[in-house]
């Protein structure tokens, strides 16, 4: 039997991130794509078969708020998880208003990021 | 006809045409024919009956007479056409036996012809004896005379300076043409008419009376008078009367020759120009006192060897003495503040020594015990005696110097505001930093938790997590050590610092900022940049300052990437100085002073105190801060700094 497992791509400019988020998704069961910037992940063939989106808020160059909506634009409905070094309480309700799923704040825990994954599957 | 004649005492007689019969009266008679042949004038005897009886050689030659003109009446001779009146005057000779003289012109010659009565022995008058003097030389210079005369005449008329010659009593004796016009009268009616009866009296000045008495007493000098309202034809008029003594050979009489010369048009001129000068002085004067009382600045003049002291309306206001009374050192120190008392002593007792130039500022103590401070300049000169001199001038500075202190107040609390404002900014800076490696850490840590946790577990992974963990952990305190740097300083400290270090400071803490804002920094920081003396708190915000206009300004760039440029270099000044370039907005070359104006701001959400707050910080560390379009895009702002002869000390 061929489990497959569902690919989540993360985009984030933070090297650390990049790091350390793979193997952590890779323990929880998940396939993993790590890119560095929106135009990396726009760009390479993982879009559409991406399931999850972790993506970073601030970002050189395209942030990950204007990459949802090129997203929504080209019509690719993929469940996003933002995450953010930045605490800010406003962020967080505008994003989900707007269609993410989950907002995380930097640190997070590996059961914040859990559930956060999990309602992403539901959603997709 | 026989004219009965007069009878006349002496003479001579027995003048006869022909010979008598007395031999010796007959000599005689030859003797005196011969006689009066000899004599160069000619003479015509003319009988009571009016016919020539005889007449000498000079006559024959002369008149051109022949012995046929003997007994013709002279009327019928033509040499006598030029004398119609000769019978009559020759009986009026005779009647009255007294002589008479005419004019008689007989071709180019002139004569003067003497009728004298002829008596015979009897000294009965019966005829006359006509004597021809040539008189034609002095007739000549006579007539040269008269034309010299006219000539003369004809160029003082022309003269158009009045002219008038005085005799000895100061009477009219005759003028010019220019002279009867000026005052509107004729030669004859002036005549002998005293000076001062012209216009109007106005020449009846002692000072003119006795010059002109002593000018004909002697022939000394004349001093010009100024005669003011002299009634002539062209109404009230100034004249100068200036004289000369005139003296005639061979005469002993003196005259004077007056000239006047009419000066009322410059007068009115000199008047108008007084007016105008005087009018021009009272603007001028008008002016300062406005300049003083606009610039709170009094004068004075100090001459020391009297104490005279001249102050301006200003500086009797500034010291609030009633104006226009005496001021005195006694006075003045009576408002001096009691803590200036000895300077201002000390600076009199060695301006009063000959000192110099001299500036002090002192305070002033008023009535109502408020203080005002003002600032003295002098300047040491000598007046046109030699005398010791000080003038200088006073200014009020109170207001100025309240307003510094408010000013100095204000910006230090700007700076609070502002120093409280970019620490929020970089505490938010600060804490994106922070939870980026706390992320990784608390990531790998759960990593290795899972890791470990399964069956067999992952030891190899869990190793890798754990070192990954150390070096987040490493990472973020770093940035905690950064975090330090920034908040340890509270008061403004002078210290030697390198500012390439502050700098990367700051463009490590707010590098994810000017990502976010898609910036991209290059750093071009000098090598063996030599250390600068300074608050590195401050410098920094300064620092951030920049940093933050220039991505703000790129914030609407499409066109092209936001490149911003921070370099620090030593300069030609050999300054430090660090530049920020960016390629936004740019700056209108006429604004640029007024960035830095408090307040002012081109930003939606700025508050207008980031550049004058770092102009103010700058300054204070001896600095400069400046701004410049660039000749692209974007603007370029830079400082620059003194640099430390000291070394960094860590």
């Amino acid at each position: 039997m061929t489990i497959t497992r569902s690919l989540v791509s993360v985009v984030d400019d933070d090297e650390s991130v990049r790091e350390s988020l793979p193997d952590l998704l890779n323990e929880m069961g998940f396939a993993v794509q790590v890119f560095s910037s929106a135009d990396e992940f726009l760009t390479s063939d993982f879009v559409r078969l991406t399931k999850i989106l972790i993506l970073d808020i601030a970002m050189p160059g395209m942030s990950g708020p204007e990459l949802q909506e090129e997203l929504k634009r080209r019509g690719r409905r993929i469940p996003i998880v933002f995450i953010t070094a930045k605490k800010d309480d406003t962020v967080r309700p505008s994003l989900i208003a707007r269609g993410a799923v989950e907002c995380l704040f930097k640190p997070f825990s590996d059961t914040a990021l859990l559930s956060a994954l999990n309602a992403a599957l539901r959603v997709a | 006809m026989t004219t009965q004649g007069a009878t006349l005492s002496g003479g001579w007689t027995g003048f006869q045409g022909v010979n008598g019969d007395d031999p010796a009266a007959n000599t005689a008679n030859t003797d005196l024919i011969n006689i009066l042949d000899t004599v160069a004038v000619p003479i015509v005897v003319v009988r009571g009956d009016f016919v020539v009886a005889c007449f000498n050689r000079a006559a024959a030659d002369v008149l051109d007479l022949s012995p046929s003109d003997i007994g013709r009446a002279p009327r019928e001779i033509s040499v006598f056409a030029g004398l119609p009146r000769l019978e009559q005057q020759c009986s009026q000779v005779i009647i009255s036996g007294v002589d008479s003289r005419i004019d008689f012109r007989e071709a180019d010659k002139w004569f003067v012809v003497r009728i004298s009565p002829y008596t015979k022995g009897d000294r009965q008058v019966n005829g006359t004896v006509l004597t021809f003097t040539n008189v034609t030389p002095f007739r000549a210079s006579l007539d040269h005379a008269i034309y010299e005369r006219e000539c003369t005449k004809a160029i003082i008329n022309t003269v158009a300076d009045p002219l008038v010659v005085l005799d000895a009593d100061q009477r009219i004796q005759s003028g010019n043409r220019a002279f009867y016009k000026m005052f509107g009268v004729s030669r004859d009616e002036t005549q002998g008419v005293p000076l001062n009866d012209l216009g109007n009296g106005a020449f009846e000045l002692a000072p003119l009376r006795e010059q002109l008495k002593e000018i004909l007493a002697d022939s000394h000098g004349f001093q010009s008078v100024e005669v003011p309202h002299v009634v002539t034809a062209k109404g009230q008029r100034t004249l100068i009367l200036d004289a000369h003594p005139l003296s005639f050979p061979g005469h002993s009489e003196r005259r004077v020759l007056v000239i006047f010369q009419d000066i009322t048009a410059r007068k009115q001129a000199e008047a108008a120009k007084d007016l105008r000068s005087e009018e021009e002085l009272r603007r001028s004067e008008a002016f300062l006192a406005e300049g003083q009382r606009l610039s709170l600045t009094g004068s004075f003049c100090w001459k020391v060897a009297t104490d005279d002291i001249t102050w301006s309306e200003q500086l009797y206001r500034i010291f609030e003495f009633e104006p226009g009374t005496p001021v005195t050192i006694e006075r003045i120190n009576t408002r001096v503040h009691p803590e200036d008392l000895p300077t201002m002593n000390e600076s009199i007792a060695w301006a009063r020594a000959g000192g110099a130039d001299f500036e002090y500022s002192l305070r002033l103590l008023m009535a109502d015990d408020s203080v005002k401070y003002v600032n003295a300049i002098a300047h040491r000169s000598r007046d046109a005696g030699g005398q010791l001199e000080y003038m200088g001038a006073v200014q009020d500075e109170t207001q100025r110097r309240m307003s510094e202190e408010a000013l100095a107040k204000a910006r230090s609390e700007l700076t609070k505001v502002a120093r409280i404002t970019s620490l929020g900014v970089l505490t938010a800076a600060i804490a994106h930093e922070v939870n980026q490696p706390l992320s990784g850490i608390v990531t790998n840590a759960s990593t290795c938790l899972r890791m470990l946790d399964v069956d067999p577990a992952n030891l190899d992974g869990a190793r890798e997590t754990a070192r990954r963990t150390i070096r987040d952990g490493n990472r973020a305190s770093e940035v905690i050590t950064r975090l330090r740097a920034l908040f340890s300083k509270k008061e403004f400290t002078l210290e030697p610092l390198d500012l390439n270090e502050a700098t990367r400071e700051v463009i490590a803490l707010s590098l994810s900022e000017l990502q976010r804002n898609r910036v991209i920094v290059h750093s071009e920081l000098a090598d063996d940049l030599p250390p600068v003396r300074g608050d590195r708190v401050e410098l920094q915000q300064v620092i951030l300052n920049l940093l933050r206009n220039a991505s703000d300004a790129m914030v609407g760039v499409e066109d092209r990437p936001r490149q911003l440029t921070i370099r620090t270099e030593l300069d030609e000044e050999d300054r430090v100085s660090l530049t920020v370039h960016d390629v936004g907005v740019g700056l209108e070359p006429q604004t640029v002073e007024q960035l830095f104006a408090a307040f002012y701001t081109t930003k939606a959400d700025g508050m207008g105190i980031g550049l004058s707050v770092s102009r103010s910080i700058i300054e204070s560390h001896h600095g400069r801060l400046w701004a410049a379009p660039n000749d692209g895009p974007g603007a370029t702002f830079s400082f620059s700094l003194p640099r430390s002869s000291e070394a960094v000390t860590s």
